[in-house]
Protein backbone atom coordinates (compact mmCIF):
# COMPACT_ATOMS: atom_id res chain seq x y z
CA UNK A 1 0.00 0.00 0.00
CA UNK A 2 2.62 2.24 0.74
CA UNK A 3 4.12 1.42 -2.44
CA UNK A 4 1.51 2.42 -4.43
CA UNK A 5 1.09 5.37 -2.31
CA UNK A 6 4.78 6.83 -3.48
CA UNK A 7 4.08 5.42 -6.91
CA UNK A 8 1.10 7.81 -7.30
CA UNK A 9 1.14 10.79 -5.49
CA UNK A 10 5.10 11.00 -4.79
CA UNK A 11 6.63 9.85 -8.35
CA UNK A 12 4.64 12.94 -10.04
CA UNK A 13 6.63 15.08 -7.93
CA UNK A 14 9.67 13.82 -8.45
CA UNK A 15 9.41 13.52 -12.23
CA UNK A 16 8.18 17.33 -11.97
CA UNK A 17 11.08 18.48 -10.03
CA UNK A 18 13.25 16.28 -12.29
CA UNK A 19 11.92 18.70 -14.97
CA UNK A 20 12.27 21.60 -13.27
CA UNK A 21 16.04 21.16 -12.50
CA UNK A 22 16.74 20.59 -16.09
CA UNK A 23 14.95 23.77 -17.44
CA UNK A 24 16.31 25.71 -14.78
CA UNK A 25 19.88 24.77 -15.87
CA UNK A 26 19.19 26.07 -19.11
CA UNK A 27 19.52 29.54 -19.11
CA UNK A 28 18.54 31.02 -22.78
CA UNK A 29 15.77 30.54 -25.24
CA UNK A 30 15.95 31.58 -28.70
CA UNK A 31 12.12 32.04 -30.37
CA UNK A 32 10.13 32.57 -33.99
CA UNK A 33 6.72 33.72 -34.02
CA UNK A 34 5.07 32.04 -36.46
CA UNK A 35 1.64 33.42 -36.22
CA UNK A 36 3.30 36.77 -37.43
CA UNK A 37 5.10 35.01 -39.58
CA UNK A 38 2.22 34.03 -41.56
CA UNK A 39 -0.60 35.97 -40.96
CA UNK A 40 0.75 39.04 -41.08
CA UNK A 41 3.93 38.93 -42.48
CA UNK A 42 5.92 39.69 -39.98
CA UNK A 43 9.51 38.49 -38.65
CA UNK A 44 9.33 38.32 -34.72
CA UNK A 45 12.15 36.84 -33.04
CA UNK A 46 12.95 36.83 -29.26
CA UNK A 47 15.78 35.91 -26.72
CA UNK A 48 15.02 34.96 -23.39
CA UNK A 49 17.31 34.74 -20.41
CA UNK A 50 16.14 33.01 -17.46
CA UNK A 51 17.20 34.77 -13.96
CA UNK A 52 16.05 33.26 -10.60
CA UNK A 53 13.28 31.22 -9.83
CA UNK A 54 10.19 32.44 -11.22
CA UNK A 55 11.92 36.16 -13.77
CA UNK A 56 13.08 36.19 -17.14
CA UNK A 57 14.07 39.03 -19.35
CA UNK A 58 14.11 39.37 -22.70
CA UNK A 59 14.40 41.47 -26.03
CA UNK A 60 11.49 40.99 -28.79
CA UNK A 61 12.80 42.09 -32.39
CA UNK A 62 9.61 42.56 -35.11
CA UNK A 63 10.11 44.03 -38.64
CA UNK A 64 7.17 43.54 -40.90
CA UNK A 65 6.77 44.12 -44.70
CA UNK A 66 2.65 43.18 -45.16
CA UNK A 67 0.87 43.59 -48.67
CA UNK A 68 -2.52 44.54 -46.90
CA UNK A 69 -1.19 46.84 -44.38
CA UNK A 70 1.10 48.43 -47.71
CA UNK A 71 -1.84 48.77 -49.67
CA UNK A 72 -4.00 50.41 -46.80
CA UNK A 73 -1.31 52.73 -46.31
CA UNK A 74 -0.97 53.73 -49.86
CA UNK A 75 -4.95 54.11 -50.59
CA UNK A 76 -5.20 56.28 -48.06
CA UNK A 77 -7.10 53.39 -45.22
CA UNK A 78 -4.88 54.21 -42.35
CA UNK A 79 -2.34 57.12 -42.01
CA UNK A 80 0.46 54.97 -40.70
CA UNK A 81 2.31 51.58 -41.10
CA UNK A 82 4.92 49.78 -38.84
CA UNK A 83 7.98 48.39 -40.11
CA UNK A 84 9.60 47.63 -37.02
CA UNK A 85 9.54 47.03 -33.08
CA UNK A 86 11.81 46.39 -30.38
CA UNK A 87 10.25 45.02 -27.28
CA UNK A 88 12.14 44.37 -23.92
CA UNK A 89 10.54 42.45 -21.75
CA UNK A 90 10.60 41.12 -17.93
CA UNK A 91 8.35 38.07 -17.33
CA UNK A 92 7.23 36.50 -13.99
CA UNK A 93 5.97 32.79 -13.91
CA UNK A 94 2.44 32.56 -12.47
CA UNK A 95 2.91 28.69 -12.19
CA UNK A 96 4.93 26.23 -10.25
CA UNK A 97 5.96 23.81 -13.29
CA UNK A 98 8.96 24.83 -14.72
CA UNK A 99 7.56 22.49 -18.00
CA UNK A 100 4.11 24.15 -18.60
CA UNK A 101 3.28 27.38 -17.18
CA UNK A 102 1.63 30.37 -17.00
CA UNK A 103 3.18 33.86 -16.99
CA UNK A 104 2.34 38.00 -17.00
CA UNK A 105 5.07 40.42 -18.69
CA UNK A 106 5.75 43.87 -18.73
CA UNK A 107 7.14 45.10 -22.07
CA UNK A 108 8.50 48.31 -23.16
CA UNK A 109 8.75 49.08 -27.04
CA UNK A 110 10.39 51.36 -29.41
CA UNK A 111 8.87 51.22 -32.76
CA UNK A 112 8.25 53.00 -36.14
CA UNK A 113 7.54 52.98 -39.40
CA UNK A 114 5.99 55.33 -42.18
CA UNK A 115 3.61 57.99 -41.44
CA UNK A 116 1.46 59.63 -43.97
CA UNK A 117 -0.38 63.36 -43.93
CA UNK A 118 -2.42 65.78 -46.37
CA UNK A 119 -0.77 68.83 -46.81
CA UNK A 120 -1.81 71.96 -48.72
CA UNK A 121 0.67 73.50 -51.20
CA UNK A 122 0.77 76.78 -53.28
CA UNK A 123 2.32 76.71 -56.24
CA UNK A 124 2.36 80.09 -58.90
CA UNK A 125 -0.57 81.35 -56.80
CA UNK A 126 -2.59 77.94 -56.90
CA UNK A 127 -3.35 75.73 -53.98
CA UNK A 128 -3.45 71.82 -54.14
CA UNK A 129 -3.55 68.95 -52.10
CA UNK A 130 -0.88 66.10 -51.64
CA UNK A 131 0.74 63.33 -49.32
CA UNK A 132 3.86 63.87 -47.64
CA UNK A 133 5.13 60.51 -46.26
CA UNK A 134 7.40 60.91 -43.43
CA UNK A 135 9.39 58.00 -40.75
CA UNK A 136 8.13 58.25 -37.32
CA UNK A 137 9.13 56.24 -34.01
CA UNK A 138 7.67 56.08 -30.52
CA UNK A 139 8.17 54.40 -27.00
CA UNK A 140 5.47 52.68 -24.89
CA UNK A 141 5.04 50.27 -23.06
CA UNK A 142 1.96 47.23 -22.04
CA UNK A 143 1.77 43.45 -20.60
CA UNK A 144 0.77 40.52 -21.54
CA UNK A 145 -0.15 37.04 -20.50
CA UNK A 146 1.05 33.76 -22.00
CA UNK A 147 1.49 30.46 -21.66
CA UNK A 148 4.41 28.34 -22.26
CA UNK A 149 5.00 24.45 -22.05
CA UNK A 150 8.70 22.07 -23.27
CA UNK A 151 8.90 19.17 -24.93
CA UNK A 152 11.71 17.09 -24.63
CA UNK A 153 13.44 19.66 -21.71
CA UNK A 154 14.59 21.97 -24.78
CA UNK A 155 11.60 22.83 -27.59
CA UNK A 156 9.47 25.31 -26.32
CA UNK A 157 5.79 26.53 -27.50
CA UNK A 158 4.23 29.42 -26.58
CA UNK A 159 1.68 31.64 -26.59
CA UNK A 160 1.01 35.24 -25.84
CA UNK A 161 -1.66 38.01 -26.16
CA UNK A 162 -0.89 41.60 -25.17
CA UNK A 163 -1.14 45.05 -26.15
CA UNK A 164 0.21 48.52 -24.94
CA UNK A 165 -0.23 52.09 -25.27
CA UNK A 166 2.40 54.53 -27.51
CA UNK A 167 3.14 57.54 -25.38
CA UNK A 168 5.41 60.23 -27.20
CA UNK A 169 4.16 60.31 -30.84
CA UNK A 170 0.58 59.36 -30.77
CA UNK A 171 -0.15 61.80 -33.72
CA UNK A 172 1.80 60.25 -36.03
CA UNK A 173 2.11 56.27 -34.67
CA UNK A 174 -0.28 53.92 -33.57
CA UNK A 175 -2.17 54.45 -30.38
CA UNK A 176 -2.25 50.79 -29.61
CA UNK A 177 0.73 48.37 -29.94
CA UNK A 178 -0.46 44.97 -29.69
CA UNK A 179 1.85 41.69 -28.91
CA UNK A 180 0.37 38.88 -30.27
CA UNK A 181 2.30 35.44 -30.47
CA UNK A 182 2.28 31.88 -30.96
CA UNK A 183 6.32 30.97 -30.42
CA UNK A 184 8.23 28.20 -31.39
CA UNK A 185 11.71 28.35 -29.58
CA UNK A 186 14.84 26.49 -28.33
CA UNK A 187 16.25 26.42 -24.53
CA UNK A 188 19.68 25.77 -24.20
CA UNK B 1 -4.58 23.77 -20.15
CA UNK B 2 -7.72 22.78 -21.86
CA UNK B 3 -9.16 23.06 -25.27
CA UNK B 4 -11.46 25.94 -24.02
CA UNK B 5 -8.12 27.55 -22.23
CA UNK B 6 -6.54 27.09 -25.71
CA UNK B 7 -9.90 28.77 -27.99
CA UNK B 8 -10.17 31.30 -25.38
CA UNK B 9 -6.50 32.13 -25.86
CA UNK B 10 -6.71 32.18 -29.57
CA UNK B 11 -9.85 34.56 -30.17
CA UNK B 12 -8.61 36.84 -27.67
CA UNK B 13 -4.81 36.42 -29.73
CA UNK B 14 -6.79 37.66 -32.90
CA UNK B 15 -8.91 40.74 -31.17
CA UNK B 16 -5.76 41.47 -29.74
CA UNK B 17 -4.06 41.79 -33.06
CA UNK B 18 -7.20 43.71 -34.71
CA UNK B 19 -6.35 46.34 -31.95
CA UNK B 20 -3.23 47.80 -34.00
CA UNK B 21 -5.86 48.77 -36.85
CA UNK B 22 -7.76 51.28 -34.85
CA UNK B 23 -6.17 54.28 -36.41
CA UNK B 24 -7.53 52.82 -39.77
CA UNK B 25 -9.76 55.64 -41.59
CA UNK B 26 -9.99 57.99 -44.58
CA UNK B 27 -6.75 59.46 -44.92
CA UNK B 28 -7.16 60.48 -48.54
CA UNK B 29 -10.15 62.81 -48.63
CA UNK B 30 -9.99 66.65 -49.10
CA UNK B 31 -12.81 68.92 -49.00
CA UNK B 32 -13.72 72.33 -50.74
CA UNK B 33 -16.83 74.36 -50.93
CA UNK B 34 -17.43 76.17 -54.25
CA UNK B 35 -20.96 77.53 -55.10
CA UNK B 36 -23.15 76.44 -58.30
CA UNK B 37 -20.49 73.81 -60.11
CA UNK B 38 -23.86 72.41 -61.01
CA UNK B 39 -27.04 74.05 -62.57
CA UNK B 40 -30.81 73.13 -63.39
CA UNK B 41 -31.34 74.01 -67.21
CA UNK B 42 -33.33 77.73 -66.88
CA UNK B 43 -36.90 76.79 -67.85
CA UNK B 44 -40.27 77.21 -66.93
CA UNK B 45 -41.58 74.70 -63.75
CA UNK B 46 -43.92 73.31 -66.46
CA UNK B 47 -43.03 71.13 -69.28
CA UNK B 48 -44.73 69.15 -71.97
CA UNK B 49 -44.44 65.46 -72.29
CA UNK B 50 -41.32 64.48 -74.81
CA UNK B 51 -39.42 67.05 -73.06
CA UNK B 52 -36.01 66.62 -71.48
CA UNK B 53 -34.99 68.37 -68.31
CA UNK B 54 -31.24 68.99 -68.44
CA UNK B 55 -28.58 69.07 -65.52
CA UNK B 56 -25.54 70.99 -66.48
CA UNK B 57 -22.56 71.18 -64.83
CA UNK B 58 -19.14 72.80 -66.12
CA UNK B 59 -16.23 73.77 -64.00
CA UNK B 60 -12.67 74.50 -64.48
CA UNK B 61 -9.69 72.46 -62.68
CA UNK B 62 -9.23 75.74 -61.01
CA UNK B 63 -11.51 75.72 -58.58
CA UNK B 64 -12.20 79.10 -56.49
CA UNK B 65 -12.51 78.58 -53.04
CA UNK B 66 -13.03 81.94 -51.15
CA UNK B 67 -10.74 83.96 -53.66
CA UNK B 68 -7.82 81.16 -53.08
CA UNK B 69 -7.43 78.67 -56.57
CA UNK B 70 -7.50 75.08 -55.80
CA UNK B 71 -6.71 72.81 -58.61
CA UNK B 72 -9.20 70.34 -58.08
CA UNK B 73 -6.62 68.35 -61.40
CA UNK B 74 -3.54 68.40 -59.69
CA UNK B 75 -5.09 67.06 -56.34
CA UNK B 76 -7.19 64.22 -57.81
CA UNK B 77 -5.60 63.67 -61.37
CA UNK B 78 -9.44 62.43 -62.07
CA UNK B 79 -10.73 61.36 -64.79
CA UNK B 80 -13.65 62.92 -63.72
CA UNK B 81 -16.32 64.29 -60.87
CA UNK B 82 -19.58 61.78 -60.06
CA UNK B 83 -23.11 62.87 -58.41
CA UNK B 84 -26.18 61.76 -57.91
CA UNK B 85 -29.63 63.03 -58.68
CA UNK B 86 -33.40 61.53 -58.42
CA UNK B 87 -36.55 62.27 -60.55
CA UNK B 88 -39.75 61.38 -58.88
CA UNK B 89 -43.27 61.30 -59.83
CA UNK B 90 -46.15 62.24 -57.47
CA UNK B 91 -48.65 59.02 -57.16
CA UNK B 92 -51.18 60.76 -54.66
CA UNK B 93 -50.65 63.03 -52.18
CA UNK B 94 -48.28 61.36 -49.72
CA UNK B 95 -46.70 58.60 -52.25
CA UNK B 96 -43.63 59.58 -54.63
CA UNK B 97 -42.14 57.06 -57.07
CA UNK B 98 -39.20 57.22 -58.39
CA UNK B 99 -38.84 57.75 -62.52
CA UNK B 100 -36.56 55.49 -64.19
CA UNK B 101 -35.96 55.22 -67.88
CA UNK B 102 -33.15 53.53 -70.09
CA UNK B 103 -29.83 54.70 -70.80
CA UNK B 104 -30.15 54.87 -73.78
CA UNK B 105 -33.27 57.57 -73.84
CA UNK B 106 -31.02 60.02 -71.51
CA UNK B 107 -30.12 62.85 -73.79
CA UNK B 108 -26.03 62.82 -72.95
CA UNK B 109 -24.55 65.87 -74.12
CA UNK B 110 -21.29 65.77 -72.43
CA UNK B 111 -19.85 63.67 -69.50
CA UNK B 112 -21.51 60.05 -68.74
CA UNK B 113 -24.84 58.68 -66.69
CA UNK B 114 -26.20 55.80 -66.20
CA UNK B 115 -29.94 55.35 -64.47
CA UNK B 116 -31.24 53.30 -62.31
CA UNK B 117 -32.64 53.87 -59.12
CA UNK B 118 -30.86 57.14 -59.36
CA UNK B 119 -29.16 59.00 -62.24
CA UNK B 120 -25.20 58.39 -62.15
CA UNK B 121 -23.70 61.76 -62.87
CA UNK B 122 -20.31 61.86 -64.14
CA UNK B 123 -18.77 64.86 -65.58
CA UNK B 124 -16.06 64.03 -67.37
CA UNK B 125 -12.47 65.59 -67.84
CA UNK B 126 -11.60 67.76 -71.02
CA UNK B 127 -8.06 67.73 -71.69
CA UNK B 128 -8.34 70.54 -74.02
CA UNK B 129 -10.65 72.97 -71.92
CA UNK B 130 -9.18 71.48 -68.78
CA UNK B 131 -12.96 71.60 -67.48
CA UNK B 132 -14.82 68.87 -66.06
CA UNK B 133 -18.72 68.79 -68.10
CA UNK B 134 -21.84 67.38 -67.52
CA UNK B 135 -25.31 68.10 -70.05
CA UNK B 136 -28.01 65.04 -69.84
CA UNK B 137 -31.25 65.71 -70.52
CA UNK B 138 -33.64 63.61 -68.26
CA UNK B 139 -36.67 62.51 -71.24
CA UNK B 140 -39.94 63.09 -69.96
CA UNK B 141 -42.43 60.58 -71.02
CA UNK B 142 -45.95 61.47 -69.02
CA UNK B 143 -48.02 63.77 -67.67
CA UNK B 144 -48.11 64.62 -63.84
CA UNK B 145 -46.36 66.08 -60.68
CA UNK B 146 -42.24 65.89 -60.41
CA UNK B 147 -39.69 66.44 -58.14
CA UNK B 148 -35.93 66.19 -58.84
CA UNK B 149 -33.57 65.98 -55.61
CA UNK B 150 -30.34 65.71 -55.32
CA UNK B 151 -29.77 64.02 -51.47
CA UNK B 152 -29.25 60.67 -52.59
CA UNK B 153 -26.62 59.76 -51.63
CA UNK B 154 -25.97 62.85 -49.14
CA UNK B 155 -27.99 64.56 -46.42
CA UNK B 156 -27.75 67.89 -47.78
CA UNK B 157 -30.77 69.85 -48.73
CA UNK B 158 -29.35 72.74 -50.80
CA UNK B 159 -26.00 71.77 -52.33
CA UNK B 160 -24.58 68.95 -54.45
CA UNK B 161 -21.69 66.32 -53.36
CA UNK B 162 -19.14 65.72 -56.12
CA UNK B 163 -16.84 63.23 -55.35
CA UNK B 164 -13.61 62.99 -57.78
CA UNK B 165 -13.03 59.83 -59.24
CA UNK B 166 -9.67 59.14 -58.76
CA UNK B 167 -6.81 56.76 -59.15
CA UNK B 168 -6.52 54.47 -56.22
CA UNK B 169 -3.63 55.89 -54.14
CA UNK B 170 -4.47 59.60 -55.10
CA UNK B 171 -6.82 62.20 -52.56
CA UNK B 172 -10.14 62.07 -53.25
CA UNK B 173 -11.69 65.59 -53.33
CA UNK B 174 -15.21 65.99 -52.72
CA UNK B 175 -16.87 69.41 -53.41
CA UNK B 176 -19.68 70.80 -51.55
CA UNK B 177 -21.91 72.87 -54.04
CA UNK B 178 -24.81 75.09 -53.23
CA UNK B 179 -27.41 74.92 -56.15
CA UNK B 180 -30.35 77.26 -57.01
CA UNK B 181 -33.58 76.46 -57.60
CA UNK B 182 -34.40 73.88 -54.88
CA UNK B 183 -37.13 74.73 -52.65
CA UNK B 184 -36.70 74.49 -48.88
CA UNK B 185 -36.70 70.85 -48.69
CA UNK B 186 -34.17 70.17 -51.41
CA UNK B 187 -36.46 69.69 -54.13
CA UNK B 188 -37.34 70.97 -57.80
CA UNK B 189 -40.78 70.84 -58.20
CA UNK B 190 -42.33 70.77 -61.93
CA UNK B 191 -44.69 69.21 -63.42
CA UNK B 192 -45.48 67.48 -66.59
CA UNK B 193 -48.80 68.33 -69.34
Amino acid sequence: MKKLFYLIFLLPLALLAQDNTILANKKNEFRIDILSAIVFAKASLSYERFIGKDFSTGLNANFSYNNKLNEDFDNGYRNNNPKFEFNPYLRYALSKSKSRYYFAEFFGSYNGGDYKEIIRLTENNIDYYTTYKSKYTDYGFGGSLGYKMYFHDSIALEFIVGFGKNLTNRNKSPDVISRVGFNLGYRF
Amino acid sequence: MNKIQYIILFIAALLFSNCNTNDDGFYNSVFASVPNLVTIQPHATSYNVGEKLYINSDFSRYLNENGKILDAFKTTGASGFYFSYVIEKQINATTWEVVSVNDNQLDIVKGNAQNGSYVYAICDYNTVTETYEYSVGFPLLSTGTFRLSFGYNSDSINSVELRSLSPATRLILNINTIITGLDTNGYYNFTVN
